[in-house]
């Protein structure tokens, strides 16, 4: 016969989420921020191919962190949500609200019900037009969803980074300053983060439909100089 | 829909099509016999710096439905994607061509090649065409970044893909246009060459195939001439399109109709 433990749910939330804060912890972190003309997004991270930073669509971007494997799942659930969507409808059609709904219905949901939270938080960012805002969610690894107003920092050392990143942006600048604070927001004052080992996507108009850009080394140099 | 989460054992992967399957999105196939609107010529010419496709831009049933469809469109910025059969199916699969490869790249962050990309339509051929009347012959037609060629994939009714090396020709203007291309292909064409050839091939079978408009001098509206080469999809504006078409037409008013054996 099996003996069933009473654990208080207060307990239960509390273990979960320092468990899944753990988790976060572990990785490096990621900054969301929109600038003049668009959306930018740094992460550090070391591995030149398995990404951090996506397009989920022609105005939509994605970054994850914390466990690689889960968060990678939740970015191709996106894409498949996302060009589903466009074909029913249009194009048009696809906003960023109704896939960060998705998103933190299911980290919720996972939190509560899973056989253990997901170590994960994320963040959508979407590109605005004439119809449409440009707007930062911030998903985290229970389900809540925050709309930033103009940037997001995720990842374990979260706070600090904010900290440092709210202190350096006061209005909407352009590509150049806001990657600059960016990456030294993730730095912090006794550490500078080779460009070999930051990974920058870039949300912005060029004329074409789709606006996701992934930056080489040499163009994030170029910028940083 | 909600967020369309997979384990891993069922997950299906890159291909658009196989999720659009899994999810219901692609109509059921029935073989009820119902009427619709064809497309129907479009030529596709290789010429040593890539692939010049023409099509002409008619859809008809039992009457003319529509005088400017387009059934050249790209589908990405390297390849061309052309139909032929019913066009609703045929629309419909080019809107699943775009979008699966889109789709691939943003999965897979590498775009798939040439090749993979006319492998990957074969199925979905197979499977409209096998299991429903509705037919649609596509024609792909793509600058291969790998071999720095252009290079044209048409296919058969049950989805068997074939490279073509000279050119290719779709739909019910096929016999006419294929004359004409024929005589006038030869390996070293230029792009001017390719176009002028696909141009006067269209005009035959838009001469002789009632199902295939050619151009129509009366409303402004001419069958559209594009490129794919190493500087990607480019579609040659209308103002070009109608003077190579006037001259075309000009010769051919001049000698009373005849094509008096020789090609122009």
């Amino acid at each position: 016969m099996t003996n069933y433990f009473y654990v208080a749910p207060e307990q239960l939330i509390r273990d979960r989420a320092e468990f899944a804060q753990k988790g976060i912890a572990r990785g490096r972190s990621i900054v969301g921020a929109i600038f003049d003309n668009g959306v930018v997004l740094v992460a550090e991270n070391p591995s030149a191919s398995l990404f951090k930073i996506s397009e989920i669509y022609d105005r939509i971007a994605f970054a994850g962190v914390g466990k690689y494997n889960e968060f990678d799942r939740l970015r191709e659930a996106g894409i498949r949500w996302a060009d589903s969507t466009g074909f029913t409808y249009s194009r048009g059609d696809v906003d960023v609200r109704a896939l960060a709904n998705f998103y933190a219905q299911h980290l919720g949901d996972m939190f509560t019900e899973g056989q253990k939270p997901l170590e994960v938080e994320i963040l959508v960012a979407q590109l605005g037009n004439s119809t449409r805002p440009t707007k930062l969610y911030r998903i985290a690894y229970e389900g809540t969803i925050s709309d930033e107003p103009r940037f997001a920092v995720l990842g374990g050392d979260a706070e600090t980074i904010k900290s440092r990143f709210a202190a350096s942006e006061d209005s909407l600048e352009s590509l150049t300053t806001t990657l600059k604070n960016a990456v030294g927001a993730l730095a912090g004052p006794d550490r500078t983060i080779e460009v070999s080992d930051l990974e920058v996507g870039i949300l912005e108009d060029r004329g074409s439909r789709r606006t996701f850009t992934r930056l080489h080394d040499a163009q994030v140099s170029e910028l940083l100089r | 829909m909600g967020l369309p989460l997979f384990s891993a054992s069922d997950d299906p992967g890159p291909s658009f099509f196989h999720f659009a399957q899994m999810s219901g999105l692609t109509p059921p196939v029935s073989s009820a016999n119902v009427p619709s609107a064809h497309a129907t010529t479009v030529i596709a010419v290789r010429y040593n710096g890539g692939v010049v496709m023409v099509g002409d831009r008619q859809a008809s049933g039992n009457y003319i439905a529509s005088r400017d469809v387009r059934k050249i469109e790209p589908a990405d910025h390297y390849t061309a994607i052309a139909i032929s059969g019913t066009a609703a199916r045929g629309f419909e699969f080019i809107r699943m061509a775009q979008l699966s490869f889109e789709h691939y790249e943003k999965m897979t962050d590498t775009a798939l090649t040439l090749e993979g990309k006319a492998n990957y339509l074969s199925p979905i051929i197979q499977r409209n065409n096998l299991t429903s009347p509705l037919m649609v012959l596509p024609l792909l037609a793509g600058w291969d970044s790998a071999a720095q060629v252009g290079r044209i994939f048409e296919y058969d009714g049950a989805g068997g893909c074939y490279e073509r090396f000279d050119f290719s020709t779709i739909g019910s203007g096929t016999p006419f246009a294929e004359g004409t291309l024929r005589l006038g292909f030869n390996t070293d064409l230029d792009q001017d060459g390719a176009i002028e050839l696909g141009a006067l091939a269209m005009y035959e079978a838009g001469d002789n195939d009632p199902s295939t408009g050619g151009p129509d001098f009366v409303r402004g509206l001419f069958p559209m001439i594009v490129t794919i080469s190493s500087e990607g999809f480019r579609e040659l504006d209308s103002d070009d399109v109608a003077e190579r078409f006037r001259i075309i037409n000009q010769r051919r008013t001049e000698s009373g109709g005849v094509a008096g054996g020789s090609l122009r």
